[in-house]
């Protein structure tokens, strides 16, 4: 019986992956997982290009500087100060500007921009009539603030949006989209149990997902360590957790697909129109943050976010509001975040397998 | 096993909306057709039989199965529908290979068994196209090669022959007589009376989700005491014939059939009739033929369901 | 009748001019508006802030009641920042409402091979675009520009003629700002109507430009350090030119212009999915 029922589900899964997955129709889900790739790619190419105009200017300098160089230009200070401690702009620019007076004729100011960089970061200093009026240090990026930009485009973006709009339109539409186009019956005409056919149809989704969203997840991690050279991600991935973060990133992928999908499968099955549950899913997993300790737990994100590695440090003069939705001020242990969707999955899959052996085909109702 | 497909006092509601209600039926094996005015429960029924809605009350088995042990019953059940969808992206081929892979079958299996299924359809040359692009009736012989391609032992057929061509009519109907004459169980429902009366074995007639008769089409008629048997005699003197049949006791009514060579008897008793006729027949009339006038599908129809609609 | 006079004979009545045919697609769509519970529900909630804005408008005028409750009467100031304050709510209402009754309007058509019927009728594609838009415009403009207009007559009465005469500018861009959303949603909600079989697909999918467009545009900045990505965010875009027309000194990041040429951008893509998707064949090969 246990071999049968194998055959049935690879049958199952074989047939959705040929319906759906390696059909147009699927081409959206594609496109969903490969646009934070592409993100990243663009992000590693400005970069890149940022890098080598501040290798150019560096080059092009009077001297070699450093950071601590640019760093010690002050507002106020003389344009010959600034000349003498960094040396003759690479690049300069100059304009001039009529300041309007009040009771008298305008006032001609003469600006001029300076451009220095060390090779890594750049500055740029305004002056206006031969005094520092503003300064503006940009420093390169370093694999610290990379991988917190990472973390928060994964949590907020990747885990909240992508997964969760993919799992939505994946998982809704197998038992759903099946009522919508007239379709399920030929399932259930089949000599397969009810369950076990939805076993496979909830394991082909699940297949789907984590391939696709599991693969972006790696592109996305190797996009953006891509502009740094081998010797830093070598220091990063093996002596400073990178390969284990990013192993942890493909897990909470998995785990993210898993939760959202069975919460999906169900929703598809219990709700004719599953777009409202979607929603209130979607407003639900949003304010999650502001919830009491109790809710939070009903929720797939609340467990996602404790397995993340990389914590979003909240950056000082942040609204309180917004330190609480980037914060992680509940945090709970592994062990029990991975029970925790694992349970929430069981119990959806258990609601599942009621339901569909309920089901009738009546698509007028539809 | 049981060898019927039985219904007991089964009652199926759509919430207020009646389905069927308290049918009771055994059917054999043969050609059963399920014929009924459009709203009257022949789908529900075979809905019912298949699994693909559960009786508000009552119980169903098919050869002994229950209805929701699909494992089993669609080992034995095929079922052609009528929703005229399909799943997108498949070619007919690859229709009928992957719902017979989900019975846990090998590809080769598989594989053979759709391409037969394929040949008794004739779909040989558009088996490799997209079945969104098949014509009505290419689609409704896809839906039968579906139903057919496990050599299922009960084929139930939701207007089998709608949307088929002449020759594709005749064709299918060999196929279902061939498949009864074998001991299957062929369950039809259909609207075209002339080829129920044809093909059919038994009847079901349904009106209103209530069985109105079931059973072979002369017991049916016989049955039907408020209507009196029609008889059409064609002979070379009717109206001496007429005049004659008077005389008997069993004859209610007799008309004159307008070619004059011909006439239309109603009789309640039509084998004491019939030896009646012998005597009234002599003293020089030729009779060329008899036969009953009404003891098919469509004249059962009528005064079953047909007055009822009236009456209503 | 004798049988030789039993034969086929065009209409010979007068007809309906043909300008107003499109109409006959809105008076049956719009029966099907109020069949869900959800959306009607919806629709009455979206009267609830002009309700609460009228009764702050009558407060402002009320000096001696929000004296004796202890509220000082220049908290209360009914200027073009109240009315983009308006707009910003009903706005997002507006979106909610579009989510629920926007996808039905082309899906089923096309789900069920209605497409064919309409065009095989002296009746073009224009039409019947304009016919399904016009539920969504009459709909939506109940819970925009008409009560924001109540509002601004509302209190133009209790200011004074002076005030709507030196704000009279105020109901032009009620009017304009209200349209201007009104066409891009509905456009949006036809094009993805017409690009999904499914209504609860189409839904799914007005929901997702929305929050994944925010989420992505959110994504691009932070990563990118830039503010391109403000050009995925309709919503963004929009308060720019609500901002521009309601003269709020609300900081933006993008020009209006940048904001029109892209709201123009989003148009035109909604507007070549409906030329694609709205045909009275589909071929299948």
């Amino acid at each position: 019986m246990n071999s049968l029922w194998w055959a049935q589900i690879k049958a199952v899964i074989h047939l959705e992956f040929k319906k759906t997955l390696f059909a147009r129709r699927g081409l959206w889900i594609y496109v969903l997982a490969a646009l934070p790739v592409l993100l990243y790619v663009a992000f590693a190419f400005a970069v890149g290009n940022r890098q080598h105009h501040s290798e150019r200017i560096a080059h092009r300098g009077e001297k070699q500087l450093t950071y601590q160089d640019l760093s010690a230009v002050r507002t106020g200070m003389k344009k010959d100060e600034v000349i003498a401690l960094l040396g003759k702009p690479p690049v300069a620019d100059h304009w001039t500007e009529e300041r309007p007076v009040v009771g008298g004729p305008n006032v001609k100011v003469a600006h001029e921009e300076y451009h220095y960089s060390d090779g890594r970061s750049d500055l740029n200093i305004g002056i206006a009539d031969g005094n520092v009026d503003y300064i503006n240090l940009s420093s390169s990026n370093d694999l610290g603030q990379d991988s917190v930009m990472f973390a928060g485009v994964f949590q907020f973006f990747f885990l909240r949006l992508a997964i969760f709009f993919g799992c939505l339109g994946i998982f809704m539409n197998l038992f759903r989209g099946e009522v919508l186009d007239r379709s399920l019956h030929f399932y259930f005409l089949a000599p397969i149990r009810r369950d076990v056919l939805m076993v496979g149809k909830f394991l082909a989704g699940l297949l789907a997902t984590c391939v696709i969203f599991l693969t972006s997840e790696i592109l996305q991690t190797c996009a953006y360590l891509w502009h740094y050279t081998a010797a830093e991600q070598d220091l990063y991935l093996y002596h400073n957790h990178g390969l284990e973060h990013a192993a942890i990133y493909a897990g909470v992928t998995l785990l993210a697909c898993l939760g959202y999908g069975s919460f999906f499968l169900v929703a598809g099955m219990l709700f004719r129109n599953p777009i409202a549950p979607a929603a209130v899913a979607l407003i639900w997993e949003a304010i999650n943050p502001f919830l009491p300790a109790v809710l939070k737990q009903f929720s797939i994100i609340y467990y996602l976010k404790s397995l993340c590695p990389v914590e979003i440090p909240v950056a000082p003069g942040t609204s309180p509001l917004f330190a609480l939705l980037i914060s992680n001020s509940d945090p709970i242990s592994a062990p029990v975040a991975i029970i925790g969707i694992l349970l929430v999955s069981a119990v959806a899959l258990y609601i599942s397998s009621l339901q569909v052996r309920r089901m009738e085909v009546n698509y007028t109702t539809e | 096993m049981s060898d019927q497909i039985t219904f007991e006092d089964v009652s199926k509601f759509y919430g207020e909306i009646l389905g069927v209600n308290r049918v009771s039926l055994s059917i054999p094996s043969g050609i059963t057709s399920l014929v009924g005015p459009n709203g009257s429960g022949k789908t529900t029924l075979m809905n019912l039989m298949t699994g693909l809605v559960r009786p508000s009350r009552g119980q169903i088995r098919v050869l002994g199965y229950k209805t929701d042990d699909p494992e089993n019953l669609f080992k034995i059940v095929g079922y052609s529908t009528q929703f005229d969808a399909f799943p997108k992206g498949l070619t007919g081929f690859q229709f009928l290979y992957s719902y017979l892979r989900l019975s846990g079958a090998d590809s080769a299996t598989c594989e053979r068994l759709s391409w037969q299924a394929i040949e008794r359809v004739n779909l040989g040359e558009a088996a490799h196209r997209n079945v969104a692009a098949y014509s009505k009736g290419m689609r409704q012989r896809i839906r039968l090669a579906q139903a057919l391609a496990h050599d299922p032992k009960v084929l139930v057929l939701d207007e089998p022959l709608n949307g088929l061509d002449p020759l594709a009519r005749s064709e299918m109907i060999a196929l279902f007589r061939a498949a009864a004459a074998q001991g299957c169980y062929v369950i039809i429902s259909s609207h075209i009376l002339h080829e129920v009366d044809v093909i059919s074995d038994q009847v079901v007639l349904l009106s209103n989700g209530y069985v109105v008769a079931e059973g072979q089409i002369q017991t049916v008629r016989n049955e039907i005491q408020e209507h009196p048997t029609q008889i059409m005699i064609r002979c070379n003197r009717p109206r001496e014939l007429a005049a004659k049949m008077f005389t008997s006791e069993h004859a209610i009514e007799v008309s004159i059939h307008k070619d004059e060579r011909g006439l239309l008897l109603k009789t309640r008793d039509a084998d004491r009739f019939y030896l009646a006729l012998n005597e009234l027949a002599l003293n020089g009339i030729e009779i060329e033929s008899i036969a009953p006038a009404d003891d098919d599908v469509l004249s059962v129809y009528e005064y079953l369901i047909g007055n009822e609609e009236v009456v209503r | 009748m004798a049988v030789y006079r039993r034969s086929y004979k065009p209409y010979a009545g007068t007809l309906t001019p043909a300008w107003s045919r499109f109409l006959v697609i809105f008076r049956y769509s719009r029966k099907s508006l109020f069949r869900s519970k959800v959306q009607t529900g919806l629709f009455v909630v979206c009267f609830f802030f002009p309700i609460a804005c009228l009764v702050m408008i009558y407060l402002a005028h009320s000096a001696g009641f929000l004296a004796k409750i202890g509220i000082p009467s220049q908290i209360l100031s009914i200027d073009n920042s109240f009315f983009f304050r308006y707009m910003s709510v009903q706005g997002g209402l507006a979106f909610l409402l579009t989510a629920f009754a926007g996808p039905g309007l082309i899906s089923p058509d096309l789900a069920n091979g209605a497409l064919p019927l309409y065009f095989c009728r002296p009746f073009s594609r224009a039409e019947y675009v304009l016919g399904k838009a016009s539920v969504l415009v009459i709909l939506l403009s109940a819970v925009t520009w008409i009560p924001g207009l109540l509002l601004f007559v509302m209190q133009a009465s209790l200011e004074g003629t002076s005030w709507a005469w030196t704000n009279l500018w105020i109901a032009g861009s009620l009017i304009l700002s209200s349209l201007i959303w009104i066409s891009i949603l509905s456009l949006l909600a036809m094009a993805l109507s017409a690009w999904v079989k499914w209504r609860i697909v189409a839904g799914a999918s007005l929901l997702g430009v929305m929050f994944f467009g925010a989420g992505f545009g959110q994504a691009i900045n932070a990563v990118l350090r830039t503010d391109s990505g403000y050009f995925f965010n309709l919503g963004y875009l929009m308060a720019t030119v609500w901002n521009a027309l309601f003269r709020t000194d609300r900081m933006q990041v993008i020009s209006i212009s940048q904001a029109w040429a892209a709201l123009l951008f989003y148009c035109g893509v909604c507007l070549w999915l409906l030329l694609r998707k709205v045909r009275a064949f589909e071929v299948i090969r």
